[in-house]
């Protein structure tokens, strides 16, 4: 939209100007509350505000050597990994028959697969609270909160999926038939090769949406605590600079997941590129 | 669009002929992991909850004994009530606020990493602007303007549409821009070459073209706000609570079916959004085709 720039009147121009103002106020608005969260983490002022009275890790240090944050951190990991594996599998194994198959309910299914994104968080939490505890009279565990949050990440991974099933050349498959390969090496070798993608970064999706997912959690872990949980029930006492330093390293986490899961898929992509040029030049 | 979807369908009903190896039985197997996990751990307890909030608890006891008692209770506290018309406008506020706001937004992937940033320190980010020894507060005593800190600015209502239009700002921009990106800009001078003034121009021809655009977005804000528990809780004190405040306490005090009744409720104002939407919705499939 470059390109309509150069026919303006002095009144647009004043209204481009009005815009782009509005545009930097809207980015101040999304960007300022989480850099004071991350400027304070690195705050001597135990107070956890202006003004800085100095610079210091010393709020990494006293988090890091916590016993309750080293629990969450591990609590957290291991339900993110348990999430992902299930969403990874069960989403891949769902979007082959969405994409493919003719079955009449088709777009009934559809919708069912893609409803719990679209319900709130609570409804699933409350309902699967319900049934694990009155229903099964489970005890409550960081594996009941596994169950509810691969409930809410599994229909990303169909989505992602199923979009790349969608946009895959029928005509490899076909040939790789023509060639004399059954169906389990045409799923092994053409298929799976070049969804694996998308499937890999449905898998760190769903490992971001884990990592950050509160309320789903919060009905359904019981006694335990992941980090949002511990943030939680910490804020309620209050702000803390150990709560920002913990914060801060949440946030430095799932930003780096969030670049991998753009970046890795590329990178994947290229190497892959390079490994068969390299075996068509030998 | 159009073309793109037909060549899309064909290309797929041609591999389907083509390459029907894969499909049958083994094609159906591939549900059934996410009919499972789906079917059992998410329609199986809506199903319940539904059940429950027709149901009594006695003695923390759920009681199977049909009745409309939890939605009558609900309806009789006027604190409840006045919570449900509360939430509904908050939602509608904060909706509100930001639909008719971006044009354009010419730095995206800046938009979507605060939507990746974990929502609760999002929410919990704004503590360490709106309390007491919040960043405003510390401002305004620097200032001179007070020498106490304010508790205004936290604890009630406002901050609690302040905090969600900032959570969901991403949702409805990205929505947004998806469908403004499209649109030619050409048409809005062509229009006001023609003698519109540029607010008719933009809501004659801007608006109508991007409509499904802006219904998307409101369903996509709507829907998580009316389910919001956190940013209440966080930010609003007695004065923001919602409707997802009430569910938890329900719950929490072990009055299910009571919670199950408030809890389908919700479930209840999804439905009515996306049926009022319902044609809109449908047209913008219309338009595309």
């Amino acid at each position: 939209m470059a390109h309509d720039v150069e026919v303006l009147s002095g009144r647009a121009r004043f209204v481009r100007a009005l815009l782009s103002g509005y545009a930097v106020l809207i980015y101040v608005f999304l960007f300022a509350p989480i850099f004071l969260l991350v400027l304070f983490s690195f705050n001597a002022n135990r107070y956890g505000t202006f003004p800085i009275t100095g610079w210091t890790f010393k709020w990494y240090r006293a988090a890091l050597s916590d016993y309750q944050v080293h629990d969450a951190v591990s609590t957290t990991i291991k339900v993110a990994l348990q999430v992902t594996l299930i969403s990874m599998v069960v989403g891949t194994a769902a979007a082959f028959p969405l994409v493919r198959s003719r079955l009449p309910g088709r777009e009934g299914i559809r919708i069912i697969l893609i409803l719990p994104i679209m319900i709130p968080g609570l409804l699933i939490g409350v309902s699967l609270l319900v049934l694990f505890t009155s229903t099964f009279h489970w005890t409550l565990s960081p594996e009941t909160a596994v169950i509810g949050q691969a409930v809410y990440t599994t229909p990303f991974v169909i989505l992602l999926v199923a979009a790349r099933l969608q946009g895959f050349d029928a005509a490899l498959e076909r040939a790789a038939a023509d060639l004399g390969a059954n169906s389990f090496q045409r799923l092994r070798r053409v298929v799976l090769p070049l969804i694996f993608p998308a499937i890999l970064a449905g898998g760190l999706f769903a490992f971001t949406l884990s990592l950050d997912e509160f309320i789903i959690t919060f009905f359904l872990i019981g006694g335990h605590n992941t980090l949002p949980i511990y943030i939680y029930t910490q804020i309620k006492f209050g702000i803390t600079p150990e709560v920002n330093a913990v914060a801060t390293m949440l946030l430095a986490g799932s930003l780096l997941l969030l670049a991998l899961a753009f970046v890795l898929p590329q990178l994947f992509r290229k190497a892959r590129r390079a490994g068969a040029r390299l075996r068509a030049a030998s | 669009m159009s073309a793109q979807a037909d060549t899309a369908a064909a290309r797929r009903s041609g591999r389907r002929r083509g390459a029907r190896i894969g499909s049958g039985l083994a094609s159906y197997a591939g549900f059934v992991p996410a009919i499972v996990l789906l079917g059992l751990c998410f329609l199986v307890p809506l199903g319940i909850i539904v059940c429950y909030s027709f149901w009594e608890t006695i003695d923390y006891e759920v009681v199977h004994h049909w009745t409309f008692s939890n939605y009558t209770y609900f309806f009789s506290v006027s604190a409840y009530v006045s919570t449900m018309w509360a939430t509904l406008w908050v939602a509608v506020v904060a909706t509100a606020r930001y639909v008719p706001q971006r044009l354009r937004v010419p730095l995206l992937v800046l938009v979507i990493v605060p939507f990746w940033t974990s929502y609760l320190l999002r929410v919990y980010s704004w503590l360490t602007i709106l309390g007491d020894q919040g960043v405003l507060n510390r401002f305004l005593q620097w200032a001179g303007i007070t020498n106490h800190p304010l508790g205004v600015f936290l604890y009630d209502r406002p901050a609690v549409i302040l905090v969600l239009v900032y959570l969901y700002f991403p949702f409805g921009a990205l929505t947004l821009y998806s469908s403004i990106d499209r649109f030619d800009w050409n048409q809005l001078r062509a229009a006001m070459d023609l003698g519109a003034s540029p607010a008719q121009a933009i809501f004659r021809i801007l608006v109508p073209q991007i409509k499904p655009g802006i219904i998307t977005a409101i369903i996509f804000v709507f829907i998580p706000i009316l389910g919001e528990y956190l940013t209440p809780q966080i930010v609003g004190g007695t004065g923001g609570v919602m409707i997802g405040n009430l569910i938890v306490n329900f719950f929490q005090e072990a009055e299910y079916t009571r919670g199950a009744a408030v809890s389908l409720l919700i479930a209840g104002f999804i439905v009515v959004l996306l049926l009022i939407f319902r044609k809109s919705l449908s047209a913008k499939e219309a338009y595309g085709a």
